[in-house]
């Protein structure tokens, strides 16, 4: 049983129409479909329906989406979640477009976050009957799928605890501020696949993105995405550089409204029974950006 | 065209036709504390002293409140100056010259960089 991955990033954003150049123009997503108000998208190497939907109006995060294997997981979660103490509410196949029945979540940092076990299956760009390894006409940086998220929480701990306890990820990497049991928790990186996160969270205000990831393949993935970014006036936070934790490859960037996003590649494989890597504030700079080993003040004061 | 000085910095730039104050300022080689650039995080607040700023892009309310707006609170990254203007950074923060040769290429800005550059920095 199990949640299977991240699924989906609602996010609102002031301008549709520049966000639309930028996500689709820029990154290289497709336009699956459109509400008023609303871009729903895909990226070429994703089966489902859409990975990330723009709702005009605002900045920051709506909810999250993790695609669950079964109803039933989802009914054994929400169990887990009512004991755990956070509210839940069932959610009906057609409240999110082509997103079928689910429950809704608000987690104890605020955030929103939808499980489901069904949405629209439309394939790949390339499909699965004897696939070119990728589709001949991307555009932009042809971004391939969604990888991760990372959020902020007052209370980083009881989160964790949350994710573990209901939803059973297991956390790769760990900030804390000692090495002594009674230390605090400060961030973690936590995987319900085999990846170095699936969601990661760092202290900070309650319900804030830090910011949405997309995969790249390798270092000259990222390199090329930031000579695009260059053509096309992204304003690029951090990068190009390599994380400490989880050992990724990276460039920090903002879309039009000023939403964090990321293109992220390498880190390394998860298992089950992966032995949790402990970081010290002493070496968070260099656990942050590797190379570097210094903290930008935008890295812990921007969000949305 | 306009005219955009920052007060206490005493640095006067000139900025292109519709360009707001922040790309303005990094154009003449300062710098002060900005974070996404695209009007999200509010991080690059400034106080309007004197003139009129519009925004020609969407600004999200949750960013920068109407009263916050009314009482001359600019969103540096998107506001554009429609008149010369006056702005104060924010008390903990600074206007620091980061390319002298640029700020000394822009015409009016010579009385206020020399005490930038030396003093300041």
């Amino acid at each position: 049983m199990g949640v299977m991955r991240l699924g989906y990033v609602h996010t609102r954003v002031t301008d549709l129409e520049e966000s639309r150049k930028h996500y689709v123009d820029t990154l290289g997503m497709r336009v699956v479909a459109e509400e008023p108000g609303k871009l729903f998208l895909k990226a070429w190497d994703e089966y489902d329906h859409h990975s990330v939907v723009l709702e005009e109006g605002g900045v920051g995060l709506v909810k999250l989406g993790y695609k669950c294997r079964t109803p039933d997981d989802i009914a054994a979660f929400e169990n887990r979640i009512q004991s755990f103490g956070a509210v839940t509410e069932r959610m009906s196949k057609g409240e999110n477009l082509s997103v079928g029945d689910g429950i809704r979540v608000v987690l104890p940092s605020e955030h929103v976050l939808e499980l489901y076990s069904e949405i629209d299956v439309v394939g790949t760009e390339t499909g699965s009957l004897n696939p070119d390894p990728f589709p001949r006409h991307l555009v932009g940086v042809g971004v391939p799928r969604i990888d991760h998220t990372l959020v902020t929480c007052e209370d980083p701990a009881t989160l964790e605890r949350f994710f573990a306890e209901c939803l059973d990820f297991k956390p790769s990497e760990r900030v804390v501020t000692g090495l002594d049991r009674d230390a605090d928790l400060i961030g973690s990186w936590m995987f319900c696949t085999n990846t170095p996160h699936d969601i990661a969270f760092i202290k900070g205000p309650n319900g804030k993105l830090h910011h949405f990831a997309y995969w790249l393949n390798d270092w000259n993935e990222i390199r090329h995405a930031g000579d695009l970014f260059a053509m096309d006036d992204v304003s690029v936070d951090v990068g190009p550089t390599r994380h400490g934790i989880t050992r990724g490859e990276t460039i920090y960037f903002f879309d039009p409204s000023g939403n964090r996003n990321e293109v992220f590649s390498g880190g390394y494989i998860t298992y089950p029974d992966f032995p949790t890597i402990t970081w010290t504030p002493d070496q968070l700079a260099k656990g942050i950006f590797y190379i570097s080993r210094e903290l930008n003040e935008r890295f812990t004061t921007v969000l949305t | 065209m306009t005219w955009l000085t920052v007060a206490g910095a005493d640095v006067t730039v000139e900025l292109h036709d519709r360009e707001p104050m922040l790309s303005g300022l990094f154009r003449s080689g300062y710098a002060y504390r900005v974070g996404c650039k695209r009007g999200g995080c509010g991080i690059c607040k400034v106080d309007l002293v004197e003139g009129a700023v519009d925004y020609p892009v969407t600004v999200s309310d949750e960013v920068l409140a109407p009263d916050e707006r009314a009482a001359g609170v600019c969103l540096s990254c998107r506001a554009v100056p429609v008149t010369d203007s006056v702005i104060r950074l924010r008390e903990d923060d600074r206007l620091r010259c980061v390319a002298p040769f640029l700020a000394a290429a822009v015409r009016g800005g010579s009385s206020g960089n020399s005490s930038v550059q030396k003093g300041k920095d």
